[in-house]
C-alpha cells in the first residue's frame, strides 16, 4: 500500500518508513485508540441492551406464538432467562462478552460467536467488493472529469452522480433486479453461492448486490473528489508552482492535486466503511444473502436480544477499526502528520 | 508596508561589495541593444457574470538581459497579474491582449501547450507565499528535480543530481540530507531558497519574483534577495521585481515602473524615479513608508482614499479621486509620456523637484 501510492523515487525510502511507523509512534496511537474503543464499544452495548428491553415482547413471547398460555411463556422465560433484572443479564452477558463468547442465540440454541462469524464473511465481502467496485470507477471518472471541468465528459458524470446520489440503494436494488435479473436474466437475483463453492457462481451472485451498494457510493466518491481536485486545481498556490514549471496538465492533476485531494477522499471512505457494514441490511435481505445485515433483522423479528446485541457490537467495532484504519493511512500518505517523528 | 523596508539599502551595497569575487561580473551593464523581453500596451480584463474587471490596462516595459525590473503598486494594481498573464498561468476567464515578445516570441495568445514550452525553460516565476507554494506532500527535492525533469532528458538520478546542485546553489545547508525533506520541515526562507532552486533548474533567462519576499522577515528578505542578486549576477538572469515596497526596488532595480489601477503611471530609472519623483501617487507610496525619524507614536501617513473598483473605472487619470493635486484637466486621460529622457509620467500635474527625503 505504501509503496504503491507514493512516486517511485520515493520507493527506495518507503520501507524505512513503514517500520518507522510500527515503531514506537504509530504502535501508540493504535493502543491509544484501541483503548478509546473500550469506553465506545462499553456505551454502544449498554444502550443497545436498554433500547431492546423497550421493544415490548420477548424471545419466549415471540417463539411460543401467539396461543401460548402465560404460564409456558413464563417457564420459558425461566428456562432463558429473560425472568432476571436487566443489569444481571447485561453484567453476564458483558462477562462472557470479554472473554469472545458472545452467548447463546436464544432461539436456534446454537453459539453466537460463531454464527457471526459466516455472516461476517459473507457481508464483508459485499462491502469489500463494493468499495473496490466504487473507488476502482470512481477515482478514474473524477480524474477525466476534473482534467477539463465544464466539458462533456465532467458535466455527464455530474449528472449521473447527482441522480445515483438522490436514489436509495433498495430503490435501487428493486430496480436492478427488475432489469437485470427479470427482464434481462443476467445475474440472479437471489441464490447465494459462497465462495467456497464456486469462484465465479460467488461472484455472478454477488453481482446485483454489490452494484445496489457501490452505485451510490460511485456516484458519492465521484462527486466529492472532483470537487475537491477541482478547488485544488483552481485554488491551491502549489498547483500554480507546478504549471508554473512547464509540466504537463496530467502530471499535475496525478502528482499534485490528486495527492492532496487523497487524505479527503481517505477519511470519507473511512467513515462509510464504518457505516455500511450495518446498512447493508436491507440489500441482504432483498437479495436474500445470508449476511450479517439478514442476521440482525432476523433477531429483531424475533426478538433474539443475543443475537442483536451480538451485531450491534460487530457493527461498533467495525466502525472503530476502520476509522482507525483511516488516520493511519493518513500518516503514511501526509509527510506532515508523522505522530512525533521526523 | 513593512516598518524597515528601507533597510535593505545598506545590504545591498555590501553585495555588490562582496558578492562577485568566484563569478564573472555580469552585473548591470549599460543597455545591451536587444530586450530580453518586450511588453506592449499589454491589457487583461477577467469576465464574469456580467461585470469585467480590467486589471491591467496598457502595460509598457522593455527589460534587457541580466538586469532588473521592478514593477510597484498596491495590492489590486495588476502587477502579478500582468505576470501571470506573460507565463500564461492566468485562469480561464482572463482575456489577454497585447503583446509581450520573449527574444522575438510573442507570448501573448499562445496556446497552453506553447506557452507550456517557455514556462519554467525561459521564464520562471517565484511567488509570495513559500508555505503554501510548495507541495507539501512532496519531498522538496523530488519537486525540484520535477523542474529539472520538464524540460531536458535526463533520467530520474542525473534530475536528482541536479537537484542537490540546485539546492546547493542556494545555499540551503547540508543540500544531500534536504533533499529528501518536506516542506513543513524547512523554515520560511529556506522554502523560499527551494521556491528560487525550482525557478533556476529550468536556466531560464528571465525570473519573475512576484512579492517573493513579502511574507518573509525582514532579516530573511535582505537574504533572499541577496541570493537573488548573486544568482543574477553568475547567470545573467534578468529579474522582474513585484512588489509594494518602493524600498525593495531602490535597493535592487535598475529600472522601477509604477503601476495604478492596472497602469503605468511612472515609469524612470531607479536613481532618477527617487531623485525626481513625479507622479503623485509615486510621492504618496513615498510619504507612506515609515521613518525612524518620525516622532512615536505619531500617526503613519497613508495614500488617502480607497484604491480603485477595477470593474467601474472612471476616465481620465485613475488616481484623480485620491490625488490632492487633481484638477478638472485630469478628467481627462495624461497619456505616459517621456517628458525627461528616460523618464516617463502620466500626469497633468507632475510634482516639482522638491528634495526627496533621504533614506530612500
Amino acid at each position: 500500500m505504501t509503496v504503491a501510492t507514493r512516486p517511485g523515487a520515493d520507493a527506495d525510502r518507503a520501507p524505512g518508513r513503514l517500520a518507522a511507523l510500527l515503531a514506537s509512534p504509530g504502535a501508540r496511537l493504535v493502543g491509544k485508540r484501541l483503548l478509546m474503543a473500550v469506553p465506545i464499544l462499553l456505551g454502544v452495548s449498554v444502550l443497545t441492551f436498554w433500547v431492546l428491553n423497550l421493544i415490548p415482547g420477548n424471545a419466549a413471547q415471540q417463539l411460543l406464538g401467539p396461543e401460548a398460555t402465560p404460564e409456558q411463556v413464563r417457564t420459558l422465560e425461566q428456562q432463558l432467562g429473560l425472568d432476571q433484572p436487566g443489569y444481571v443479564r447485561y453484567l453476564g452477558w458483558l462477562g462472557s462478552a470479554v472473554t469472545g463468547d458472545l452467548g447463546t442465540s436464544l432461539v436456534s440454541g446454537q453459539p453466537v460467536t460463531s454464527q457471526i462469524g459466516e455472516r461476517l464473511a459473507v457481508s464483508g465481502e459485499l462491502v469489500g467488493l463494493a468499495f473496490v467496485v466504487s473507488l476502482g470507477l470512481a477515482i478514474p471518472v473524477a480524474l477525466l472529469a476534473a482534467y477539463k471541468p465544464g466539458r462533456m465528459f465532467d458535466r455527464v458524470s455530474m449528472l449521473v452522480s447527482i441522480t445515483g446520489l438522490s436514489v436509495a440503494n433498495y430503490v435501487l436494488a428493486l430496480l436492478l433486479v427488475l432489469l437485470f435479473a427479470v427482464e434481462l436474466a443476467l445475474f440472479p437475483a437471489i441464490g447465494f453461492v459462497p465462495l467456497s463453492e464456486s469462484v465465479a457462481g460467488n461472484l455472478h451472485s454477488m453481482a446485483l448486490p454489490v452494484a445496489a451498494i457501490a452505485f451510490p457510493l460511485f456516484c458519492f466518491y465521484t462527486r466529492f473528489l472532483r470537487g475537491d481536485l477541482v478547488d485544488q486545481l483552481q485554488g491551491e498556490d502549489y498547483v500554480t508552482t507546478a504549471r508554473a514549471k512547464g509540466i504537463g496538465p496530467g502530471q499535475v492533476l496525478l502528482r499534485h492535486a490528486f495527492r492532496n485531494s487523497s487524505f479527503g477522499l481517505i477519511t470519507v471512505v473511512g467513515l462509510n466503511l464504518g457505516t455500511l457494514i450495518g446498512g447493508t441490511v436491507i440489500v441482504e435481505q432483498i437479495f436474500a444473502l445470508p449476511g450479517i445485515g439478514q442476521l440482525m433483522l432476523q433477531a429483531i423479528n424475533t426478538r433474539d436480544f443475543v443475537v442483536v446485541q451480538a451485531c450491534v457490537l460487530v457493527f461498533a467495532i467495525v466502525a472503530v477499526l476502520a476509522n482507525l484504519l483511516a488516520d493511519l493511512l493518513y500518516a503514511v500518505l501526509d509527510p506532515r502528520i508523522r505522530y512525533g517523528s521526523r | 508596508m513593512s516598518e524597515l523596508a528601507s533597510e535593505p539599502v545598506a545590504q545591498r551595497e555590501d553585495v555588490l561589495g562582496t558578492a562577485t569575487a568566484d563569478a564573472p561580473v555580469r552585473g548591470p551593464a549599460p543597455d545591451p541593444a536587444e530586450p530580453l523581453l518586450v511588453v506592449d500596451d499589454l491589457r487583461v480584463r477577467f469576465v464574469g457574470r456580467g461585470r469585467t474587471v480590467h486589471a491591467v490596462n496598457g502595460l509598457s516595459y522593455s527589460l534587457a538581459p541580466g538586469r532588473t525590473l521592478a514593477i510597484i503598486g498596491e495590492s489590486g494594481s495588476g502587477k502579478s497579474v500582468a505576470a501571470r498573464a506573460l507565463m500564461g498561468l492566468l485562469p480561464s476567464t482572463a482575456r489577454v491582449s497585447g503583446s509581450a515578445r520573449f527574444d522575438g516570441t510573442e507570448l501573448v495568445g499562445l496556446s497552453e501547450r506553447e506557452a507550456r514550452r517557455h514556462r519554467g525553460a525561459d521564464i520562471a516565476m517565484v511567488f509570495q507565499d513559500p508555505a503554501r507554494s510548495l507541495n507539501p506532500t512532496m519531498r522538496i527535492g523530488v519537486q525540484i528535480a520535477e523542474a529539472v525533469r520538464a524540460h531536458s532528458d535526463l533520467d530520474k538520478a542525473a534530475a536528482h543530481r541536479r537537484a542537490v546542485e540546485l539546492l546547493a546553489m542556494v545555499h540551503l545547508p547540508a543540500p544531500q540530507r534536504r533533499f529528501h525533506e518536506y516542506p513543513h520541515q524547512l523554515s520560511g526562507g529556506m522554502r523560499q531558497r527551494v521556491m528560487i532552486a525550482i525557478a533556476l533548474a529550468g536556466e531560464p533567462r528571465l525570473l519573475v519574483a512576484d512579492e517573493a519576499t513579502t511574507a518573509l522577515d525582514v532579516t530573511t528578505q535582505a537574504q533572499i534577495m541577496e541570493l537573488l542578486l548573486e544568482l543574477q549576477q553568475r547567470l545573467g538572469t534578468a529579474i522582474v521585481l513585484i512588489s509594494h515596497d518602493l524600498g525593495l526596488a531602490a535597493s535592487y532595480a535598475d529600472d522601477v515602473v509604477v503601476m495604478y489601477a492596472g497602469q503605468v503611471v511612472e515609469r524612470a530609472r531607479t536613481a532618477d524615479l527617487f531623485a525626481h519623483v513625479r507622479m503623485p501617487y509615486t510621492g504618496a507610496l513615498l510619504g507612506a513608508i515609515p521613518r525612524l525619524e518620525r516622532e512615536p507614536h505619531s500617526l503613519l501617513p497613508v495614500v488617502p482614499g480607497q484604491p480603485p473598483d477595477l470593474s467601474a473605472l472612471p476616465g481620465g487619470c485613475p488616481f484623480r479621486p485620491r490625488c490632492s493635486s487633481a484638477t478638472d484637466e485630469c478628467a481627462e486621460g495624461p497619456p505616459l509620456r517621456e517628458h525627461e529622457p528616460g523618464h516617463w509620467w502620466a500626469c497633468w500635474h507632475p510634482l516639482p523637484d522638491a528634495p526627496v527625503k533621504e533614506g530612500v
